[in-house]
């Protein structure tokens, strides 16, 4: 007991120094203070077991938070103020019991004039919801004694690992208060600003995790992972996200411990690890549902059964066999819904939740990282870098550059990119205007050169404003191995290059699916066993490689592994038992290994739970046409497979052909094209009722004339021999499209057709250098409308 | 879209309300020789006709699309679509601009009309519900007829004829 008053009387005096050598605007010194007045906070409970010094300890942090926040203003005023408020509690603790309300109300007082409103009677207990303690019975915490969970150096030496010590438990047990929806949505903009902080800190907790496991004992890896469940845990707090808060809490106590050396980061851990990040992600998916639905939409999870397990592990045992598990979801996308079981009721039990709306505001975030979340929301670098800088210590992490990098409405950016592009064809219009052509005045020449240099420059840093690294997506994919691996009992080794390479934002979610979808079908169909791949005089880890790279004007993903390659015997089987090829038709191998991307192909002899239902590689080849890319694979039986991905690096542009029908234009997507041609009269067909047909290299493609199919006036040709003919190919399906003239390949901007959406076989128009607007054409619709 | 919404709510009431509600500027234009007006605040821009790009697989009465500076906006032949005969464009044809209620967002669309002839006020007490032409889908186009200075002006409700005339295309079809 006398140990704890000393404990607190020394934390005070270094707070009471501290405030003595505050510059204004040194912010960092308030991080300072605010990790010592969470010491006290920890510390007082123990020691004086007066609600009245735990509620005046908790309001001058509070002020502080506010300072923090910029809600008070850090001047030379108020820092004497907040000093003499600290003279207040000491005078309060060694008062003891004997304290009288004059010293609370002095107290008070200067908390309010210094801008943080409170009364001496809030301090004494008017107010419930200051002076209690988080209730944590829920949390395996109680069970220790709490000089365990001291790291004794935290309390002196705030220049320690630890920005903050652990609080202890509270040994009141706090009454009951009402549960239901949390009052968590008064602050929508710090909600939000935190779901997207949370998200990015989950992800980093997941990478974090996966390197540590190939580098057990990496403390600085452990740091990496604690830091970001501190994070959430005192942002969460500060929010009133009290399930949240508890589950980061319990997690964060827990790899305290490992960084303490009082427990081994084992699989064990690691696994909880993972497995609170997911119950934790979709606790913020849902906090992000009710943000944009509405609060009939909260769900409370029960994570009672996490929180028992990680007591578990923090008294040394190992996880019962009962350990709950959060399934990741089949697709392996964020949303583990079904984590820890099925969500309880929307009510929340009152009596677990007996926490005042204060709960967990006990011990918030230090400085920077409660100022984090601040509406500027500036300093962070889109793109899902991993946050938190290696090297953390008690002093406040030196708050972020203002300009270092912004956020920016989406929209915003969509609109500044179509105005560039709308910039680049006017400038086009201009100079193409015959009598602007006709002026040959060297200087006019000059300045229309430069103006087109610095539009060009223009448009590419719109579009390069709305490039992400793809390694948000490449990360989530060492997860998805490990447990791939693990269910499969194969080794892998997953190496991942060009992480760095630049994507399309908005293609960032579009091609995670058919990644997760490769990436299985490279560990589940590719890479064998261990035994199997010895006995071939392989090592037993596979290894799979995951490329990005751009080249051209293309993004180019490729996935390999060295496994089993593809079977070309088998997949010439399957192809001619659902006839797609006639016994006897002559097909090179990599013509067979790529029907794989036909629907309905699989190789799989057994139907695992990962891929091998028939479905697969078909989805991941619509997946990559809906961008615009190609797909296709090399592979040696015995060796391995390459999966190749293209893609366009933006969806705002694409790269066609334009033809002419008639007066009208159409813009073919080139990677739909594979040759054109003025087809032979000997290769042509017509089959009595079953339209026309053109032989093209040993394959009858049918004929579309698109001047019929669009109802052009006034082809130039209705002789297919005459015309040109471009053959595409979509999904499988190869046709030859009747054309008048081809003239000539363009980058081009996509313009939806303002309020005509659906119009079949048209994916949009664009503007072409004659300002007229041009068809872009949409082969698969193209494909249908001429097969009624 | 308090407009439409408030217009339903005449509907409702059989239109035996008045139409006072209606009273503000119109920009009357002709088709064939009748006069129309559609509401100024829905106008965006009147342009002269360009050069139209037709897309395909739609109604005969959406010419295609036009670019305006920069943006993808269909156009649709007023007179097509109140199943008028067809006239050949000369330079007293315009293009008025409205913007109207698309199926998720606000969408411009321009109508193809014989001939622009001005701004107008009109009043509520000149304003008559539309005659009642029994469920033919005509009388839902209008909003009321508007008697100024002795000429009758027939009110468009371009949310109806234009947005759902863009909606409607395909089932048309």
């Amino acid at each position: 007991m006398s140990q704890d008053e000393n404990a607190v009387s020394k934390i005070l005096d270094d707070m009471a120094v501290k405030i003595l050598m505050v510059e204004p605007g040194d912010l960092s010194v308030v991080g300072d203070l605010l990790a010592a007045a969470e010491d006290l906070l920890a510390t007082e409970g123990e020691a004086a077991n007066l609600p009245v010094l735990h509620a005046m300890a908790h309001a001058f942090k509070s002020a502080l938070e506010r300072m923090i926040m910029g809600e008070l203003s850090d001047s030379a005023e108020n820092y004497e103020l907040l000093g003499k408020a600290i003279t207040q509690i000491q005078e309060a603790v060694r008062k003891g019991s004997d304290m009288d309300e004059a010293g609370v109300a002095a107290f008070a007082q200067h908390l309010s004039e210094a801008g943080y409103p409170v009364t001496a009677a809030d301090l004494l207990g008017g107010d419930k919801s200051l002076a209690e303690e988080p209730a944590q019975e829920a949390t395996p915490m109680e069970s220790l004694p709490a000089q365990d969970k001291e790291p004794g150096a935290a309390a002196e030496a705030p220049a320690e690992v630890s920005p903050e010590a652990p609080p202890a438990p509270a040994l009141e047990q706090a009454p009951a208060v009402g549960g239901g929806v949390p009052d968590f949505l008064q602050d929508k903009e710090l909600l939000g600003g935190f779901i997207e902080e949370a998200f990015e800190h989950l992800e980093s907790i997941e990478v974090n995790v996966l390197e540590l496991e190939q580098n057990p004992g990496d403390l600085d890896i452990v740091n990496n992972i604690f830091r970001p469940f501190h994070t959430i845990k005192g942002v969460s707090g500060f929010l009133n996200l009290r399930t949240i808060n508890k589950l980061a809490h319990a997690t964060e106590n827990l790899l305290d411990d490992v960084r303490n050396g009082k427990r081994e980061m084992d699989s064990d851990v690691i696994d909880l690890v993972l497995t609170v990040g997911d119950t934790l992600r979709s606790m913020v998916e849902n906090i992000k549902e009710v943000l944009e639905n509405g609060p009939e939409y909260y769900q409370d999870l029960d994570i009672t059964s996490q929180l028992e397990h990680i007591q578990t592990l923090q008294e040394g045992k190992s996880p019962a066999a009962s350990a709950p598990e959060a399934p990741v979801a089949a697709t392996g996308t964020a949303a583990a819904g079904a984590a820890t079981g099925a969500p309880a009721a929307a009510a929340v039990p009152a009596g677990g939740e007996a926490q005042s709306s204060s709960a967990g505001a006990a011990e918030p975030a230090t400085a920077p990282e409660a100022a984090m979340p601040a509406p500027a929301g500036a300093g962070r670098p889109q793109g899902g870098e991993s946050p938190a800088p290696a090297a953390a210590n008690g002093q406040a992490t030196p708050r972020k550059k203002m300009g270092a990098s912004i956020k920016v409405d989406v929209e915003k950016l969509d609109a500044l990119v179509n105005a560039v592009g709308e910039l680049v064809i006017m400038q086009s219009l201009v100079r193409q205007n015959p009598l602007v052509a006709k002026i040959a005045d060297p200087k006019l020449i000059k300045d229309f050169s430069q103006l087109s240099r610095i539009t060009s420059d223009l448009q590419h840093t719109a579009m390069s404003m709305r490039m992400v690294p793809i390694k948000q997506t490449f990360d989530k994919m060492i997860r998805l191995v490990r447990d791939l691996s693990k269910k499969s009992g194969k080794e892998v080794n997953l190496v991942m290059e060009g992480a760095d390479t630049e994507i399309d934002r908005n293609m960032v979610d579009s091609i995670y699916d058919p990644l997760v979808h490769m990436m299985r079908n490279s560990v589940d169909h590719g890479i064998q066993p261990p035994d199997e791949r010895v006995k071939h005089g392989k090592t037993p880890t596979g290894k799979v490689s995951l490329r990005a790279y751009q080249k051209g004007g293309n993004m180019v993903i490729e996935i390999e592994d060295d496994g089993e390659g593809l079977n070309t015997v088998k997949i010439r089987k399957k192809a001619e038992s659902r006839g797609l090829v006639q016994p006897g038709d002559n097909l090179s191998d990599h013509e067979l290994n790529n029907m794989i991307f036909m629907p309905g192909f699989s190789t799989a002899d057994q139907i695992t739970d990962v891929s091998g239902r028939g479905v697969g590689m078909d989805v991941v080849k619509k997946a990559v046409e809906k961008l615009r890319g190609k797909v296709e694979v090399q592979s040696q039986p015995g060796k391995g497979s390459l999966f190749t991905i293209r893609l366009p690096l933006t969806l705002a542009i694409i790269d066609g052909i334009i033809v002419r029908v008639g007066s009208e234009r159409y813009i073919i997507p080139t990677t739909a094209i594979q040759e054109s041609m003025k087809p032979e009269r000997k290769n042509y067909n017509t089959v009595h009722g079953r339209g026309e047909s053109l032989l093209v290299r040993g394959e009858l493609l049918p004929v579309i004339r698109l001047y019929k199919l669009f109802g052009v006036e006034n082809p130039t040709h209705t002789d297919p021999c005459e015309a040109i003919v471009v053959v595409v190919e979509n999904e499988g399906r190869r046709r030859a499209l009747m054309v008048d003239e081809l003239l000539g390949k363009e980058e081009v901007v996509i313009k939806n057709l303002g309020g005509m959406s659906d119009v079949r076989g048209v994916a949009g128009g664009t503007i072409l250098g004659d300002g007229r607007v041009g068809l872009i054409l949409d082969l698969a619709g193209v494909i249908a409308s001429a097969a009624e | 879209m308090t407009l439409a919404a408030e217009k339903t709510d005449r509907r409702a009431g059989e239109g035996l309300q008045g139409v006072s509600e209606l009273a503000g500027k119109y920009l009357t234009f002709t088709l064939a020789n009748e006069e129309y007006g559609v509401g100024i605040l829905k106008v965006r821009e009147i342009i002269g006709v360009m050069e139209i790009t037709a897309v395909p697989h739609t109604p005969p009465y959406i010419k295609g699309v036009i670019n305006l500076r920069g943006r993808v906006i269909p156009v649709m032949d007023l007179r097509l679509k109140f199943g008028m005969a067809a006239k050949a464009y000369d330079e007293r044809t315009c293009v008025i601009v409205v913007e109207v209620q698309g199926r998720n967002s606000a969408v411009q669309v321009g109508m193809v009309v014989d001939s622009v002839s001005e701004v107008v006020n009109i009043a509520g007490s000149e304003i008559e519900p539309p005659p009642s032409m029994g469920s033919s889908s005509e009388s839902d186009n209008i909003l009321g007829m508007a008697k100024v200075k002795g000429e009758v002006k027939i009110l468009l409700d371009v949310d109806r004829v234009v947005g759902e005339g863009l909606l409607r295309q395909f089932e048309e079809m």
